[in-house]
């Protein structure tokens, strides 16, 4: 029982971190701009797909692939800025208007990637390890992918955090997002500090979008699944503000899934794990820029 | 001077009406309802692909009786509701002379009244035993696969009477296709006297079932029944192979075996069975001659449900060359095919409104499947 136990605990954190993933990418977007982007998890999607392409349809070594994908999701992000938010910004849209636009956008590209790669989710290489051969300690076996996921996580947390308090770029994306008006007073280039996080955090969340292939597989549901959902929810446990606190956010829905179908239920997964989440969002305190 | 212009304008967009009307009557027009989106997007290029190669052919061979075949093409995004407006459309806009899918159990459901009202021969991959003849009575509507109660059983017949195995375990969805096919499961393991150990659900979309997996894993079962669509029956085949269950038999149902299934497990797969509606590697001549085609024009090989839906296409044009275009007398001539040759051996119209019980249980090993029996 203990092993089952400890591998639930294991096989829930490991899930969890990939909701963490997504939902850092979102704080990184709330903390730079004040804004939330629905089409968010598409930026996950069209990294992975464009991996996929670079890689096993150009066969491209790996990493180049991987490099390219994040460098033409990050450009679009740039697109994303110059053609969806300045539009809105300059007529005086506000931040509904830019969540209607966006989960439009992620709607027109989940259709646009059924369009260019159809519908059928692809395999994804075994980059990061084999899951029929996990790593087997005592009884319980994790999988190299997770390892992989929670590697690149603490040293993009940790990055990240420093990031935003140490460097002067950093705390400039924060100051933007807090007062456009101020940090232009300041002598803040606003306009750079905006393009830097729509790329930022596009180009991040393509990244994730790669890790998150090989459990995702380079699929429709990357794009358009509940992962999108879980992200924002763990970007709002952890009040979106701090990126470390959205992954936990992750982990806690992980283990939330995975006990709630050791001692409840697997058909009231969603029920119970979703019901304990709302719980979570109306006792919480208001989140802050 | 005016008035005569007028005239003549209405006289030339009279004429061209007449022109349209009579192009529109010189076909014979279908409308295909099948998921390109959503959960079911995997099956929607096969059976499009299939629908469009017989169309070509037999337009090529000059129609049905003299009528070329015309064809519109839905996404019902394998969602009921979704599937309800596009089969409005083609039913009272395109006004469609027979209707293929859609393929989703849940969506024929949904869509299977305005059929029935508008008298539009419905043709289905679906394959949900809750939509049968002895179910809704729906003249117009039938079965171009075997349904799921029929590959359940077989599943489970061989499961106990061949392998010998006593204490299974079920992991299934929370479509239709996955809850009828658990509850035909656990009735037929409990006709042999056998109760099943453990029962659990991995929702559609999901990618982890350790949770329901490690649950399984504490009743020590001797086989693991998969119901669940493709996508998911990966996930689970991958972690299962992770979690050290041993000397425990996959089984699987028909998202089990088939190319979206293997892609994506990988070597995991080897060595599940799985009940098929259709497999490319069947050696029957007509199997093979459709493979052929099917990769000639396609480039890429066919999978189920892709035969059901070229069945269904040259099963139509046989009736209609019988009947002739009443949508009417094509349903009562549908209800009396007997012994028609097809991909899926040969097809007569049951009681259920079913054409055809043939399936496969297979066995996967070393990226092929390893064809056990057939069953007719």
């Amino acid at each position: 029982m203990l092993s089952i136990w400890i591998q639930n605990a294991v096989s829930g954190v490991a899930i969890g971190l990939l909701y963490g993933l997504i939902g850092l990418g979102v704080v990184l977007f709330f903390q730079t701009t004040n804004l939330l982007n629905f089409a968010h998890i598409s930026s996950a999607m069209l990294g992975a797909y464009l991996c996929y392409m670079f890689n096993v349809t150009l066969h491209l070594p790996f990493v180049l692939a991987m490099v390219l994908a994040i460098i033409l999701v990050a450009c679009y992000g740039l697109l994303l800025k110059r053609f969806v938010y300045e539009p809105l910004a300059k007529r005086e849209g506000g931040r509904l208007e830019f969540i209607i636009a966006t989960m439009m956008l992620s709607v027109f590209l989940l259709n646009a990637v059924i369009v260019l790669w159809g519908g059928v989710p692809k395999p994804f290489p075994n980059v990061f390890g084999d899951p029929a051969k996990p790593l087997i300690i005592g009884s319980v076996a994790i999988q190299t992918h997770s390892l992989w996921v929670l590697g690149y996580v603490t040293v993009f947390v940790i990055a990240l955090q420093s990031f935003f308090t140490k460097t002067m770029t950093g705390k400039s994306l924060r100051a933007v997002a807090q007062n456009q008006g101020a940090a232009r007073l300041m002598g803040i280039d606003v306009e750079k500090m905006l393009t830097i996080s729509f790329m930022l955090s596009t180009g991040i969340t393509a990244l994730a979008g790669i890790l998150l292939a090989p459990a995702y597989f380079v699929s429709l549901d990357l794009g358009g699944g509940i992962i999108g959902i879980k992200g924002f929810a763990a970007a709002v446990v952890g009040r979106m503000n701090k990126p470390y606190v959205a992954l936990l956010g992750g982990v806690l829905i992980g283990l939330a899934e995975n006990f709630v179908v050791l001692y409840a239920s697997s058909v009231y997964r969603d029920v119970i794990t979703f019901a304990f989440l709302i719980l979570f969002l109306v006792v919480r305190k208001k989140a802050e820029v | 001077m005016i008035r005569r212009r007028l005239i003549i304008g209405i006289l030339a967009v009279a004429l061209l009406s007449v022109t349209f009307v009579a192009s529109a009557a010189a076909t014979f027009k279908i409308a295909l309802v099948a998921p390109f989106t959503g959960s079911g997007s995997i099956l929607g290029e096969y059976i499009k692909n299939a629908l469009v190669l017989a169309v070509d052919e037999i337009n090529a061979a000059g129609g049905v009786k003299g009528r070329k075949i015309e064809y519109v093409i839905y996404d019902d995004a394998a969602s009921p509701a979704t599937a309800l407006n596009v089969v409005n459309k083609a039913i009272l806009n395109d006004q469609v002379d027979a209707m293929f899918g859609p393929n989703m159990s849940s969506c024929v459901l949904a869509v299977n009244q305005i059929a029935k009202d508008n008298k539009v021969p419905m043709l289905v991959g679906a394959t949900s035993p809750s939509f049968g003849y002895d179910m809704i009575g729906n003249d117009y509507l039938f079965r171009l696969r075997a349904d799921d109660e029929v590959k359940v059983v077989n599943l489970v017949k061989y499961a106990v009477e061949v392998l010998k195995l006593k204490k299974p375990a079920i992991i299934h969805g929370s479509t239709d296709y996955c809850v009828v096919a658990k509850n035909v499961a656990v009735d037929s393991f409990k006709k042999y006297g056998i109760n099943t150990v453990a029962i659990e659900q991995v929702k559609e979309g999901d990618k982890d079932a350790a949770g329901q997996l490690l649950k399984i894993k504490q009743a020590n079962p001797d086989m693991l029944i998969g119901l669940t669509h493709e996508p998911e029956a990966a996930v689970v085949i991958k972690q299962f192979r992770s979690f050290g269950f041993g000397n425990v038999t996959v089984l699987g149902f028909t998202a089990w075996g088939v190319p979206a299934f293997t892609d994506l497990a990988g070597s995991a797969a080897d060595g599940v069975i799985s009940v098929q509606g259709f497999t490319p590697e069947y050696k029957d001549a007509k199997v093979q001659e459709f493979v052929a085609k099917y990769k000639a024009k396609w480039n890429s090989m066919p999978s189920d449900p892709a035969q059901a839906y070229y069945d269904g296409v040259y099963l139509l044009k046989s009736v209609v060359e019988k009947v002739g275009f009443n949508r009417t007398d094509i349903m009562k001539g549908l209800t009396q095919v007997k012994n028609f040759p097809g991909v899926q051996g040969s097809l007569t119209c049951d009681a259920k409104h079913n054409f055809t019980n043939f399936s496969l249980i297979s066995k996967y090993k070393g990226g092929v499947w390893d064809i056990i029996t057939a069953i007719f």
